[in-house]
Order: structure tokens, then C-alpha cells, then sequence
């Protein structure tokens, strides 16, 4: 069985990255993190392409942690084409991000995340909060089966 | 206006010409009148028929009125008066010899009649007399009518020398209006120049406003998002480096990192407090029927993890329902009552009371506390941006909540105020606005409803 990645995270703050890891690990959900520090770096792992051609679509991430504000593409770019594409529209996104300007809300929601959470400053409610979404997305919540959506697109073609 | 009149003068002229006739017609029939009196009286000496005699009188009788009607008619002209005068008494004389010979032919028979005609009279002379009179007067007459006549051909002349002069005229003033139309025609396209000058610099000026209003909101995204991002990192390492390696450090070190900690999520709130009172500086205000007792418990509710373990009595009294953004009023609860809850925490028995009253003619909400009060000399600063009445080691905070909920308030047209006594408590009263009464009808008829409701 191949290397399965459970989060994608993306954040082109590596502090920011750190902490994030360092409250995972806290919560001992740091098993397979793998970071992209654009949007275009998050789309190549996502879609399989450039550095990670060798992925497959039927090892999806069980999570993505999408920060907003990225550099060459936005995070808002990252979700649409997550959401457009019959392949990967099913991943469970999280905004993680600081803002929580309504129409950063309202553009999210509209274009299909499954969470929105602004990040605390204080690092206590961080990690909490990172805790409560592993949990959910990483044990609680049952994701649709490996490979079935390539396999129903493939149908469909 | 002049060719009107000149017209009416020509109307004027024709009748005197008429009034010629009529006075020439009846001078005419005097001269008739006479002859034919003259005839009959002929034809009585002649034949000593009666029959003769009636029109002879008829024609005498006629001389007279035909004399009268010559003198109305000429009432006016002093001249033609004198004339009839002098005509009279010979037309008189004329007649009265006519009779004469009347009598004698009555008495003496056709043969001296004829004698005394015979041997002659006056009776031509005076006729010739009357004839010559007549003709004078007519005459005059005549000549009245062609001085009048000119006159009427003059007052023609004249009509045309003034339709001629008034069409110049007319001309001349259309000439002038439409000088000065195209003067002022001139002027308003200037002035219609000027106002659209002043548009654009309008427009461009909303623009510019627009724009720094843009630049102002991302301003503040770029506070929510850049300043919050280091100071998350602040706090983060300072949180890891004395959870993970805290036993490793002495005791001044932790203090310092606690310090740190403490200070980044300060600095945290001051920023999410700004953002939010610049947030409700840029947001519109949807106004909607809202029952506020019921807003009211939940925030009550929500602020209990601020009053957890300690005694509060609530007096929360009957809200009618307001016409107000829900969201934002929400947030004037939270402000109040937790300001209410932290300034009571050092009584042993807090109160805090909430309801509303009528003054002015407004409807007055309320929120008392018996907490420390403050001084009322320092009212003023209640409700500025950092402005705070507490020491921070007494009372924390940011010194932003009062600024936002008056920004509330105001927003719907209502009115904040406060009136405290030091270490006795402090109440805090607000008002709607016109928005609130418009609806009052409404609202209590709501209320009305809702009362039946729970019955």
C-alpha cells in the first residue's frame, strides 16, 4: 500500500505551518501531513501532476487545510478547482485562515467548503480547535469509499 | 393694438357718412313735402274737390315733422341749427299762403281763387327762397360728409402707414427676443457647463471617496489577516516553548514567556475588537421586527460562563418587540450585559436589571447594574475608542465595546447615554430612533399577539 497522505496543508507561512503541526502533533493526529506552500503547489499534489505525477486519484487526502491569503494562486482559486473537477470534488476542504471578512465567508460557502474556521490567537484555542476538526474529519466523519469516484466518472465516460 | 383701433375709426367714419345721408334724405323730403302741399292746394282752387284738401294737410303736417327729424338730426352742428331756424319761417310763411288761398277758393269761389293766383304772391319767391336754403344745407351737408370722408381716407392711410409700422415694430421686437434668447441660451449653456463640471468633479470626488473607502476595508482585511498572522505566532511559540520546555527553564524565564503570552492575547483582542467596530462602522443596518426579550435571554444566557459560580439576580422586565438589525442589537446586549456582569463581580448580591420605560414621548430601554460605578465628571470618555474608566489591573478590556455600541445605536437613529454614582452602580439607557416608532403600533400589536399566544 502507498504512502497515504491524511492532510494536506496549505499555508505559506512555515511558522504558521509549525504551529499548526506542533497543535496536531499535540492531539497526536500528525500521522501523514503534507504541506504546499502556494496554491499551485497544493494543485499539483491535488491533481497529481508536476513533483507528484507518481500520485494516484484514488488516494485522495482525508483532509485539506486551506489557508485564504496564497501566493500565485489563491485559496479560493485551490477550492473552485477542487470543486469543478469530478475527481476531487468530494475532498472535505477547511478554511483555516485570520480572516473572517463576511465576503471571504459568503465566497467560500458558495463555492463549496466544508468548513470555515478563523484561527485563534491564542495558541491554546488553536490547538483545540485543530484538535475538534481531526477528529472529525480524520475519525468521525466517513469518507466516500478509495477509488469509487474514478471509478463512477469512468463509468459515466 | 393700433390697427384695431384704426379699424374702429373706420367703423366710426361709415356711420357719419350714413348720418349724411339721412340728413340730405330729409331735407329732401321738407322740399317735397312743400311742393306736394303746393299741388294740392292747386288742385282744390282748380277742381274745388275735397279730396284735394286731406293730402294738403297730410304734406303741412309732414313739412313739420320732416323739419323736427332735420333738427334732432343735426342737433350736433351749431350751423346746420341756425339753417332749420332760418328755414322755418319761411316754409311757415309758404304754407301759410297756401292757406290763404285755400280760404278765399272756400269762400269766394274758383274765379277769385284764380285772380288772387293769378295776381300773384310772394308765393315763388318764398319757394324759390326754400329751394335755395335747402340747397345750401344740403350743401353743407355734403361738404361735412367729403371733410369726413377724407378724414376716413386719411384714418385708412393711417391703418396701413400703422400695420406697416406695427409688422416693423414686430419684427424689430422679434429681432430683440431673439437677441436676447440666444444671449441667454448663451448664458445656460455656460451655466449647464459649469453644473456638469461640477458633476464630474462630484463624481470623481465619490469615486476618490469610494476608493478610499476601499482601500480603508482592505485596510482592515489586511489588519485582520497580516497583523493577527505574527501575533498568532507570538503567542503560539511563546505557548509551545514554555508548555514543552518549561521544567528545563528557571522560574524568571517562564515568568517572562507568561508575559509574552499574556500581551499577544491582548494585543489579539484590541485587534478583533477594532475589527469589529470597523466592521459595524461599514455594515448596513437591516432592520426587522425583533422581539427583544427574547434576543435579551439568550445573551444572558450565552454570558453565563462570565458569571459562572457567583450569585446574579436578573430583573429582566417586559421588552416590546423593535424594529432593529437583530445582529447588531445582539451585540448592544452583549456589550451592556457583560460589562454589567464584570463591573458587579466584586458584590456579594449583583443585580442587574434591564427593561424599559417612556420619556419624551420615546421609548427608553434600560440596563442598571449596583456594580463600582464610575464618576460622573468623566461621562464624556463613556463611550470613545481606548477610552477607559477602570484600571486594567481592576477591570480588564479593551476600551472598544461602549465605542461599538454607540456606533450601533446611532446607526439606528437612536441616542446612548449613561448616568452613574461611584461604588453604587451605573445604568445605561438607549433609544431607537424614528425607526422604532413607526412601528410601535405594530410592535405592541406583536406583543399583543404573542401574550394571546402564550395563553
Amino acid at each position: 500500500m502507498s504512502h497515504e497522505v491524511e492532510i494536506l496543508l496549505v499555508d505559506d507561512s512555515p511558522e504558521d505551518v509549525e504551529l499548526t503541526v506542533l497543535a496536531l502533533r499535540r492531539n497526536k493526529l500528525s500521522n501523514d501531513i503534507q504541506v504546499a506552500e502556494d496554491g499551485a503547489e497544493a494543485l499539483d499534489f491535488l491533481f497529481c501532476r508536476g513533483p507528484h505525477a507518481d500520485r494516484t486519484f484514488s488516494n485522495p487526502p482525508k483532509l485539506v487545510l486551506l489557508d485564504l491569503k496564497l501566493p500565485k494562486v489563491d485559496g479560493l482559486e485551490v477550492l473552485k478547482a477542487i470543486r469543478e473537477d469530478e475527481r476531487t470534488k468530494t475532498i472535505p476542504v477547511v478554511i483555516l485562515t485570520s480572516s473572517k471578512e463576511q465576503r471571504d465567508l459568503i465566497d467560500g460557502y458558495n463555492l463549496g467548503v466544508s468548513a470555515y474556521i478563523q484561527k485563534p490567537v491564542d495558541f491554546d484555542q488553536f490547538s483545540e480547535t485543530i484538535r475538534q476538526i481531526g477528529m472529525f474529519w480524520l475519525l468521525i466523519n466517513q469518507p466516500p469509499p478509495a477509488g469509487a469516484l474514478v471509478a463512477s466518472k469512468a463509468k459515466g465516460a | 393694438m393700433l390697427a384695431f383701433r384704426s379699424t374702429l375709426r373706420e367703423e366710426g367714419d361709415r356711420e357719419s357718412v350714413t348720418h349724411t345721408h339721412l340728413v340730405v334724405e330729409s331735407l329732401e323730403r321738407i322740399l317735397m313735402d312743400v311742393t306736394q302741399a303746393e299741388t294740392g292746394q292747386r288742385g282744390y282752387i282748380l277742381t274745388g274737390d275735397e279730396k284735394y284738401l286731406k293730402p294738403f294737410k297730410d304734406d303741412v303736417r309732414k313739412v313739420q315733422q320732416d323739419a323736427e327729424q332735420f333738427g334732432q338730426l343735426t342737433s350736433d352742428n351749431p350751423r346746420q341749427q341756425e339753417a332749420i331756424q332760418q328755414l322755418t319761417p319761411v316754409v311757415a310763411a309758404r304754407v301759410a299762403g297756401l292757406k290763404l288761398r285755400l280760404e278765399i277758393r272756400k269762400r269766394s269761389g274758383l274765379l277769385v281763387a284764380a285772380e288772387a293766383v293769378a295776381s300773384g304772391d310772394n308765393g315763388e319767391e318764398l319757394m324759390e327762397g326754400i329751394r335755395g336754403r335747402i340747397g345750401e344745407m344740403r350743401h353743407t351737408e355734403e361738404r361735412l360728409l367729403a371733410s369726413r370722408l377724407s378724414v376716413a381716407a386719411f384714418s385708412a392711410q393711417k391703418v396701413k402707414v400703422i400695420i406697416v409700422v406695427g409688422n416693423v415694430l414686430a419684427l424689430l421686437i422679434l429681432l430683440a427676443a431673439g437677441f436676447v434668447i440666444h444671449r441667454e441660451t448663451g448664458r445656460r449653456n455656460l451655466a449647464e457647463q459649469g453644473l456638469k463640471s461640477i458633476n464630474e468633479r462630484l463624481e470623481r470626488r465619490t469615486m476618490e471617496l469610494s476608493e478610499t473607502n476601499h482601500e480603508l476595508e482592505s485596510f482592515s482585511y489586511s489588519v485582520a489577516h497580516d497583523l493577527r498572522a505574527p501575533l498568532r505566532q507570538i503567542a503560539g511559540y511563546s505557548n509551545v516553548l514554555s508548555k514543552d520546555h518549561g521544567p528545563s527553564l528557571d522560574a524568571e524565564a517562564r515568568r517572562y514567556l507568561e508575559k509574552i503570552d499574556e500581551g499577544a492575547r491582548k494585543m489579539g483582542r484590541l485587534v478583533d475588537d477594532l475589527l469589529s467596530l470597523s466592521k459595524v462602522g461599514r455594515q448596513e443596518i437591516l432592520l426587522q421586527a425583533t422581539a427583544l426579550d427574547s434576543l435579551l435571554r439568550q445573551v444572558v444566557e450565552e454570558l453565563e460562563p462570565e458569571y459562572l459560580g457567583r450569585e446574579v439576580e436578573w430583573r429582566i422586565g417586559d421588552l416590546f418587540s423593535a424594529d432593529c438589525d437583530p445582529g447588531l442589537m445582539k451585540q448592544v446586549f452583549v456589550h451592556l450585559l457583560s460589562n454589567a456582569v464584570k463591573y458587579t463581580r466584586k458584590r456579594e448580591n449583583a443585580v442587574i436589571e434591564v427593561g424599559q420605560m417612556r420619556q419624551n414621548d420615546q421609548r427608553v430601554f434600560f440596563i442598571r447594574d449596583n456594580g463600582v460605578g464610575f464618576e460622573m465628571q468623566y461621562v464624556s470618555k463613556l463611550f470613545g475608542v481606548f477610552q477607559r474608566l477602570h484600571k486594567a489591573r481592576d477591570f480588564e478590556g479593551t476600551g472598544v465595546g461602549l465605542a461599538i455600541v454607540q456606533r450601533i445605536i446611532r446607526k439606528h437613529g437612536g441616542q446612548i447615554w449613561a448616568e452613574a454614582k461611584l461604588n453604587e452602580g451605573a445604568t445605561f439607557f438607549f433609544t431607537l430612533g424614528s425607526p422604532e416608532s413607526h412601528t410601535k403600533e405594530r410592535s405592541e400589536r406583536a406583543k399583543d399577539q404573542e401574550v394571546i399566544n402564550v395563553a
